[in-house]
C-alpha cells in the first residue's frame, strides 16, 4: 500500500495571481499551516514522508498567468509556474536552457518549476546557481503589492507567509554563458557540486556561482575580479594559465566558505572544492577561449 | 475550495472518475492505486525517483508521487492502460516482450508510458538520447540493454529511422 500524504484538510485552486494572494489569506485566517504547491516534485514527497505539515494548500497550477515567459528589450522575464521542459529551448537563454536541461529526469523536468526552485532553494539547486550568477530578481505578490528585489536579498530573509514568487527577472545575454554540474548517477539526482559561469562582453563582466559547497550558491566575487582582468576583450580571450588561476581562487574562496554541508560518502569537502575548482576552470574556457603565448604572439 | 471528505473528479484514461474518501495530502499515485484501484501504476520510491508510477498529465510525463491528486482534477490522466490496444503502445508492449525487456516486469508500466512518450516526440530518437529521456525510469533486472533493444526494434519495425542509420539487427544487451 502507498503511504497516504499529509493531513491537508483544505485545497484552494486559484486562478489568478490576485485570487491566490487573497485565497492564501483566507487559508491563514484560522491559523492554519499553508503550503504553496506548484509542480509538487519537492513538496508531495515531503507532505508523504511527513518532513512537511500543512492544514491547508494553495495549489498554483492553474494559475495561467505565472506560466508565462517573455522577453523584453533589455530582460527576461520567467512566470514562477514555468518548468524547466519549458526552459529547455530557450533560444534566447542558453544558459537558463543549459541549467534547466541537466535538471533530474524528463519527469522532474516536466513538472518541476522555477517558483519551485526558488521556494526549495536548494544547495546546489541548478536554477538556483544559474540565476546566482546572473544577478537575478525575484518578483512576490501580497496583499502589500507587487515587489522586486535582487535574488540575494530574497534569500537572506525567508518568504514572508503571506507572498508569494510571481516571476524572476534577468538580463538578456551579453555573451557566452555555461552551466555544468556533477551529480551522483547521471541523472535524476540533484547535483553535488555545480558552477554556472556568465560573461558579459559588452559591459565586460564575468560572473561565476558554485552551487554545493554553502547552504545556498556563491558568488565568486575574487576570480571574477581577477579573470576580469585578464580577458582581452576585443578577442573575447584568455591566457592559458589564468583559466588555472582562475580555478584556484574558486577553491580558496570555497574552502573559506562555512559552515559545510554534511558530508556523505564520496562527498567530502576537499572533493567538493577540488571539484568546484575544476569546474569553474572548465566553465571559463569554454566561454572564453584560452590562449597559449604562441596564439598570442600571432 | 475542496475540503476534506468531499468528493472530486479525475479523469483517468479518457474516463471520469469520482475520488470519494481520499485524503487532500493524498499523492495521485495513491489516490489511483488505493483509491480506484488503477494497480498497473506501480508505488517504489515515492520520491520521484524511480518511475514506476509515470503517467502522462496533460499528455506530459511525470511521476505520479509527486503529484497531489486533488490537484489533478480537471487533467488528463493517461496510464499504460490508456495509451491504446493499437499503434505505437501496442508496438512497444509487444517489443518488450518480445526482446525480453521484462523480467520481474515492475518497472514495465512506467517504461511503457515513458518510451511511448519519447517515440511519439522523437521517433528517430539515438541511443544516448533514449538513454537520457529513461534516465527517470530505474528497472533493477534487464540492465537496459535489452530495454534498449526493444526500444530499437520498436523503431526499426515501424520505419522510424533513417535508413542510412539503421542500427545493427542485434545490438548487444544484457
Ligand atoms: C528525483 C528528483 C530529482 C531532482 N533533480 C534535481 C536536479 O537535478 N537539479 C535541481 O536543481 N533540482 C532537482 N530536483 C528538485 C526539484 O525538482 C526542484 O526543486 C523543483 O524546481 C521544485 O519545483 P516544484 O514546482 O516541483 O515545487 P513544489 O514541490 O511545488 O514546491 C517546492 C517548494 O517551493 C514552494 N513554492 C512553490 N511555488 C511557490 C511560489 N510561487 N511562491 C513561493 N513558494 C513556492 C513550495 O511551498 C515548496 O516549499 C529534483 C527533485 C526530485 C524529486
Ligand atoms: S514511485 Fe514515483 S517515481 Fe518512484
Ligand atoms: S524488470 Fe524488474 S525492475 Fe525492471
Amino acid at each position: 500500500m502507498t503511504v497516504a500524504g499529509g493531513a491537508a484538510s483544505r485545497m484552494f485552486r486559484p486562478r489568478g495571481v490576485g485570487e491566490a494572494v487573497e485565497m492564501l489569506a483566507v487559508a491563514r485566517e484560522s491559523g492554519d499551516v499553508v503550503a504553496l504547491l506548484s509542480g509538487g516534485t519537492d513538496l508531495v514527497p515531503a507532505l508523504r514522508s511527513g518532513e512537511r505539515v500543512a492544514d491547508a494548500v494553495v495549489a498554483l497550477r492553474r494559475v495561467l498567468e505565472l506560466r508565462v515567459r517573455g522577453a523584453g528589450a533589455d530582460s527576461l522575464t520567467i512566470g514562477a509556474g514555468v518548468t524547466y521542459t519549458d526552459l529547455v529551448g530557450w533560444s534566447l537563454a542558453p544558459g537558463l536552457a543549459r541549467a534547466a536541461r541537466v535538471v533530474g529526469s524528463a519527469q522532474i523536468r516536466n513538472t518541476g518549476t522555477v517558483g519551485g526552485a526558488l521556494g526549495s532553494a536548494r544547495p546546489a539547486g541548478d536554477l538556483l546557481t544559474y540565476l546566482t550568477a546572473a544577478d537575478a530578481e525575484v518578483l512576490t505578490a501580497s496583499p502589500r503589492g507587487l515587489r522586486r528585489r535582487p535574488l540575494e536579498r530574497f534569500l537572506a530573509d525567508p518568504l514572508a507567509a503571506d507572498s508569494l514568487i510571481t516571476a524572476v527577472r534577468l538580463a538578456r545575454p551579453g555573451g557566452p554563458q555555461v552551466y555544468v554540474k556533477i551529480g551522483g548517477r547521471q541523472a535524476a539526482y540533484p547535483a553535488i557540486v555545480s558552477c554556472a559561469l556568465v560573461v558579459d562582453r559588452v559591459r565586460h563582466r564575468v560572473a561565476c556561482a558554485i552551487g554545493g559547497v554553502g547552504h545556498l550558491p556563491a558568488r565568486m566575487g575574487g576570480a571574477e575580479s581577477y579573470a576580469v582582468g585578464e580577458v582581452d576583450w576585443t578577442t573575447g580571450t584568455i591566457p592559458a594559465p589564468a583559466v588555472r588561476r582562475f580555478g584556484d581562487l574558486v577553491v580558496e574562496a570555497v574552502a573559506g566558505i562555512g559552515p559545510a554541508l554534511p558530508v556523505r560518502p564520496g562527498e567530502s569537502a576537499d572533493y567538493r572544492w577540488h571539484a568546484a575548482g575544476v569546474l569553474a576552470g572548465r566553465a571559463l574556457a569554454r566561454c572564453l577561449h584560452p590562449r597559449t603565448d604562441r596564439d598570442g604572439a600571432s | 475550495m475542496t475540503a476534506a471528505g468531499e468528493s472530486y473528479q479525475l479523469n483517468i484514461d479518457g474516463f471520469t472518475r469520482a475520488v470519494v474518501g481520499a485524503g487532500l495530502g493524498d499523492s495521485l499515485l495513491t489516490v489511483l492505486r488505493d483509491t480506484l484501484g488503477v494497480t498497473s501504476v506501480k508505488d517504489a520510491c515515492e520520491q520521484g525517483r524511480c518511475g514506476a508510477c509515470s503517467v502522462l498529465l496533460d499528455g506530459r510525463l511525470a511521476a505520479s508521487c509527486t503529484v497531489l491528486a486533488a490537484d489533478a482534477d480537471g487533467a488528463r490522466v493517461v496510464t499504460v492502460a490508456g495509451l491504446g490496444a493499437v499503434g505505437l503502445a501496442r508496438a512497444v508492449r509487444a517489443m518488450f516482450l518480445a526482446e525480453g525487456a521484462v523480467q520481474c516486469g515492475f518497472c514495465t508500466p512506467g517504461f511503457v508510458v515513458a518510451v511511448t512518450d519519447l517515440l511519439t516526440r522523437r521517433p528517430d530518437a539515438d541511443d544516448e538520447e533514449i538513454r537520457e529521456a529513461l534516465a527517470g525510469n530505474i528497472c533493477r533486472c534487464t540492465g537496459y540493454g535489452r530495454i534498449l533493444a526493444a526500444i530499437r526494434a520498436v523503431q526499426r519495425e515501424r520505419g522510424m529511422l533513417p535508413a542510412r542509420r539503421e542500427p545493427p539487427t542485434h545490438p548487444v544487451g544484457g
